[in-house]
């Protein structure tokens, strides 16, 4: 992302939630933005996944430039490459928990049924495939949301507070789940979070405020 | 705090103004319906009222009429039948006003125009001067009417239906005849009269053509002298009571008609005391008048059942959309509970909701009904021919209609309105109410398909009661719509079918008893084949009631294949055969339903006073009359006669003269008999069209208001959907495939209701002296399925767009919050 920026109009005047963020993202890390509410990490979330287009700036993913401002280009852009959780877990109620694993991979064109008990098994869910979201906990939601988003092997995962929903053992072995997942399918992730605790899953912490990075550090110069 | 609620719950509804306007026009659409057929059928009533009242503008309708069409009653016999009456009246009944003899006899018009001479089909009245019963109509404020009644024996009132299509105007002279050559009449007058209000030949419910049927009213030397008869002959008697004696009504299975069968007996008595033999028929047996009570009891009938109808799809339609409100608000109405609102508070709101929705339906119907009964009164005037000139609109109809929507309104919002107050904080603020376990058993039933297909099935029916619901709204629009559509087109298809298909005659003509020979030497003069027909409406037997039910007795010469010029719908048993000591008949099954008699039975029928024994070979489709059939030569030993008609089947080139003309007393032309029928349907399709596009509108706002809560109420889900990457087409196929299911099951649904409706309306509409078949015909069938499927396929796109709109930035905040 080079100068990317994200200014919306308002009967206030012009808010610029994102205002010129310059940042690369390397294959296989794990990214955790911090930042108090209305800092813009939501909005550069969005941007990333393609649900929100810059106003202005460039993102480049993978040597090509994201689409912007064409709700299809975008959906397909998601649907190629990203992967998302969200804080909720939003999954479908009438599906059982395989199937919205098995929706997820028909979607996007790679049907696999081995590969989604695998990843149920991955996440440690596989008893309870047949079973229904309404009748497993919070926790174990979470756990199929995050199968569920790496059922296609995206290349970027995303989350939004994703355990944000969650009491602290819970949340543990959930970014647990997702640590142990994305290193095994080498896919790399951004996480917006407000909770300083979880820095210890990441691999690289980002500090926003007024839609600008205001620290941009590895766990290890964190840690020294 | 009550007021601010209201504010925000109308605020909230507004937001769904779409749906808001889609229930207002509905309770607009069920009020103008109620208003509108009610005020209809009391203007008829009043008409009907008018017409037949005994005063100085009114016709006075007779009581009981006694005829015998193969007949010449002399008057000394009918003065010593009167006489005879009058002396055995009994005193406890209401006395006897008028007793008249009458001259009713069929012949022809020979009408001149631009396009040659034209022999048409007429029957000629002869009514004294000073006639006190069924007298000529000359209502004031009517332009088409005019002149006088006949005084003369050269003078003629010409019915008024017919005026317009014949350029007949007061001063023109026409020739007419009755079976004894003819002769020129001046035209004093053009009225109506209260037994051809509805211009059908008798034995028909089908008017002919405009011009394509003539009735004239003479005075009593006019028909003597066109007939030839004696002065004072007569072949009807009319008697007129005092106030209006109960008769049966067919439609009802009470028995209502004790007053006037007391007197039949005295009736009959003195008629065998004068030699006289005939039919004595009341206001129920007569068809002429009977038909016209049944259309307005038909009318008056259908006001309750389409208003509750349509009240009810509007009511539907309320729940549903309340209800989905309620869901959307579930948040701010536990807010509101936990900041202390009472319960009360919030259920006033959800219960003037409605009742507000209703009031400005209500009103807009209201306002609206009055042009859609003059519409309506329009409509009848251009069907029946006969001007309604007052025409109000009773204020207590309104109340009525307007409360009957209103109590549908209010029952249909106490409902949401409970349920809203019974929301618990704790569930909706914990979000345990979002928690929900799908279906074990659809699981089960779609875990084979494709995931996305299953997860469609599933949304479909996760709502069993909404989408019952809809279906049952979906249905009763389709009743409104197809029921009619049903019954006419069995109707048509059984009778017009018959007549166009399976009917070789060019013409049918009437005769005078012995008359046939004259026609059938005309007939091999001019090459035509010919064919004897009886035709006699003077068969009598008792239902299993123990009442008497008159019926026709037609005989032909066959059954078979080429047998005869009319061939019938065997749809049960065998044609009757020549079997001695057996007089085998076929009979309509309207007959055969309503006297629960079956093919293979024997009864006892009386004929002409003679009772016989019958065996009924067959049953037989497509008679809207009670008809018996019998063989030709086996009738005729019967009734003493020949024939009353001979079919002609003529060759190329040769058409009705004048000489065949004077011979008959009327001739009926086939193609015009089907002219008529069709531009009658014609009429009705207009109707019809008008009352199916009322059910398509219906079923068109159901099925958007369904699809619009459906979305909005997956906005969850679809944007999940979105978000993880699914395309639009994607959703839209799903959409699709959700759409057609409910379109599928929404038009079986519909079928199955039109298809009850249409069998409801006829057994409702079928008497004795009509019976309306219901025949399901495929192609009405699949067009109701088709429209169905079409409007939820309709309604994809607009769910599309509702997709394609869906802020997915807002939704995720929403789905992450």
């Amino acid at each position: 992302m080079v100068g990317l920026k994200r200014h919306y109009e308002t009967p206030a005047g012009v808010v610029k939630a994102l205002d010129g963020i310059d940042l690369e993202i390397h294959e296989g890390e794990r990214v955790i933005l911090l930042g108090p509410s209305g800092s813009g990490k939501t909005t550069l979330l969005n941007c990333l996944s393609a649900l929100d287009s810059p106003t202005d700036g460039s993102y480049i993913f993978q040597g090509n430039e994201v689409p912007r401002n064409s709700s299809e280009k975008m959906t397909s852009f998601r649907r190629e490459n990203i992967g998302y959780v969200f804080q909720f877990f939003n999954l479908l109620q009438d599906l059982s928990v395989l199937e919205n694993i098995q929706l997820i991979q028909e979607l996007s064109g790679k049907k696999n049924p081995t590969r989604a008990k695998e990843l149920l098994s991955l996440v440690g869910l596989e008893e309870e495939m047949g079973r229904f979201p309404g009748e497993i906990s919070g926790g174990q939601q979470q756990r199929v949301a995050i199968a569920r988003s790496i059922a296609k092997k995206p290349t970027l995962l995303l989350g939004d507070e994703l355990t944000g929903n969650l009491d602290t053992e819970t949340s543990q072995k959930v970014m647990q789940a997702l640590v142990e997942a994305c290193a095994k399918e080498k896919i790399t992730a951004i996480f917006v979070t407000h909770d300083e605790s979880l820095v210890e899953y990441a691999t690289r912490v980002i500090r926003i405020d007024s839609g600008k990075i205001m620290s941009d550090e590895t766990v290890a110069q964190i840690e020294v | 705090m009550s007021a601010l609620l209201n504010k925000r719950l109308a605020r909230s509804l507004w937001r769904m103004k779409l749906r808001l306007f889609a229930v207002i026009s509905m309770v607009f659409v069920g009020v103008f319906a109620g208003v509108t057929f009610g005020g209809y059928a009391a203007n008829l009533e009043t008409m009907y009222d008018t017409i037949y009242e005994d005063s100085e503008t009114g016709t006075n309708l007779a009581d009981l009429w006694i005829d015998n069409q193969s007949t010449v009653w002399s008057s000394e016999q009918v003065s010593g039948f009167c006489d005879s009456l009058r002396q055995s009246w009994p005193p406890t009944s209401a006395s006897l006003d008028s007793c008249e003899g009458r001259m009713i006899l069929k012949g022809a018009l020979f009408h001149s125009n631009e396009t040659g001479e034209h022999i048409i089909n007429s029957v000629w009245h002869g009514i004294p001067e000073n006639a006190d019963i069924d007298r000529t109509w000359f209502p004031e404020g009517n332009s088409t009417v005019g002149g006088r009644v006949a005084q003369s024996s050269n003078e003629i009132v010409i019915d008024a239906h017919v005026t317009s299509a014949l350029s007949i105007e007061i001063g023109d002279e026409v020739r007419i005849g009755a079976g004894n050559g003819s002769q020129n009449f001046t035209v004093v007058g053009i009225a109506y009269h209260p037994t051809n209000i509805y211009l059908a030949p008798e034995g028909s419910i089908f008017p002919p053509e405009p011009g394509q049927y003539v009735i004239g009213y003479l005075s009593n030397e006019g028909i003597e002298s066109l007939s030839g008869l004696e002065g004072g002959s007569s072949n009807t008697i009319m008697l007129d009571i005092e106030g209006t004696p109960g008769f049966d009504l067919s439609t009802t299975i009470e028995y209502e008609g004790q007053e006037i069968d007391d007197i039949k007996p005295i009736v009959n008595s003195s008629m065998s005391e004068n030699e006289m033999d005939g039919r004595v028929r009341d206001r129920g047996q007569n068809e002429a008048v009977e038909f016209m009570r049944l259309d307005l009891e038909g009318t008056k009938k259908s006001v309750t059942p389409i208003t509750i109808m349509i009240g009810s799809i509007a009511a539907i339609t309320i729940v549903l959309s309340l209800q989905r409100l309620i869901q959307s608000q579930s948040r701010e109405i536990a807010i509101l509970r936990t900041l202390g609102v009472p319960r009360t508070s919030l259920m006033t709101g959800y219960l003037i909701a409605p009742l507000a929705i209703g009031a400005v339906g209500c009103g807009l119907g209201a306002l609206a009904a009055p042009s859609g009964v003059n519409s309506m009164l329009d409509l009848y005037q251009g069907l029946i021919g006969i001007p309604i000139i007052e025409r109000t609109i009773p204020l207590n109809l309104y109340m009525s209609q307007i409360g009957l929507v209103m109590l549908l309104v209010f029952i249909s919002g106490a409902f949401p309105a409970w349920k809203a107050t019974r929301i618990e904080p704790l569930t909706i603020l914990g979000g345990q109410s979002e928690i929900r376990v799908g279906s074990s058993l659809l699981k089960r039933l779609t875990g084979w398909m494709p995931t996305m297909l299953g997860l469609s099935i599933r949304s479909s029916v996760r709502k069993p009661i909404r989408l019952g619901l809809t279906f049952l709204a979906v249905g009763i629009s389709l009743m409104l719509a197809g029921s009619i559509q049903m019954m006419t087109v069995g109707l048509t298809d059984s009778i017009v079918g018959g007549l166009e298909d399976d009917q070789t005659w060019d013409i049918q003509v009437y005769v005078q008893p012995g008359g046939e020979d004259d026609v059938i030497q005309w007939a091999i003069d001019n090459d035509a084949d010919w064919e004897e027909i009886i035709e006699m409406p003077i068969g009598i037997l008792e239902d299993s009631t123990g009442m008497q039910r008159t019926f026709t007795l037609v005989a032909l010469q066959g059954y078979g294949e080429e047998e005869s010029m009319k061939s019938v719908e065997i749809i049960e048993g065998n044609s009757p055969e020549d079997v001695d000591g057996e007089i085998q008949v076929m009979m309509d099954e309207g007959s055969l339903i309503m006297n629960g008699w079956s093919v293979g039975e024997s009864h006892q029928v009386q004929i002409a006073g003679t009772e016989i024994d019958v065996k009924i070979t067959g049953s037989i489709r497509g008679e809207v009359a009670r008809t018996m059939f019998f063989l030709q030569p086996e009738l005729s030993s019967i009734v003493g006669m020949n024939a009353t008609s001979v079919y002609l089947d003529l060759p190329e080139g040769v058409t009705v003269d004048d000489s065949l003309g004077m011979m008959s007393s009327g001739i009926i032309d086939r193609q015009s008999l089907l002219n008529g029928i069709e531009a009658l349907l014609e009429q009705q399709t207009q109707i019809l069209t008008a009352v199916m596009g009322l059910g398509v509108l219906f079923t068109l706002a159901v099925m958007f208001n369904t699809m619009v809560m459906n979305i909005a109420e997956r906005d969850f889900e679809l944007a999940t959907l979105r978000v993880l990457g699914a395309s639009t087409i994607g959703i839209g196929t799903m959409l699709t495939f959700e759409s057609l299911l409910i379109g599928f099951i929404g038009g079986l649904v519909g079928v199955a209701f039109a298809f009850g409706g249409a069998v409801g309306m006829a057994s409702s509409f079928s008497t004795w002296a009509f019976y309306f078949p219901v025949i399901l015909v495929p192609s009405v069938a699949f067009e109701l399925m088709s429209i169905v499927i079409v409007i939820a396929l309709a309604m994809v796109p607009i769910g599309i767009w509702r997709i394609r709109r869906m802020d997915l930035v807002e939704k995720v905040k929403d789905l992450s919050q």
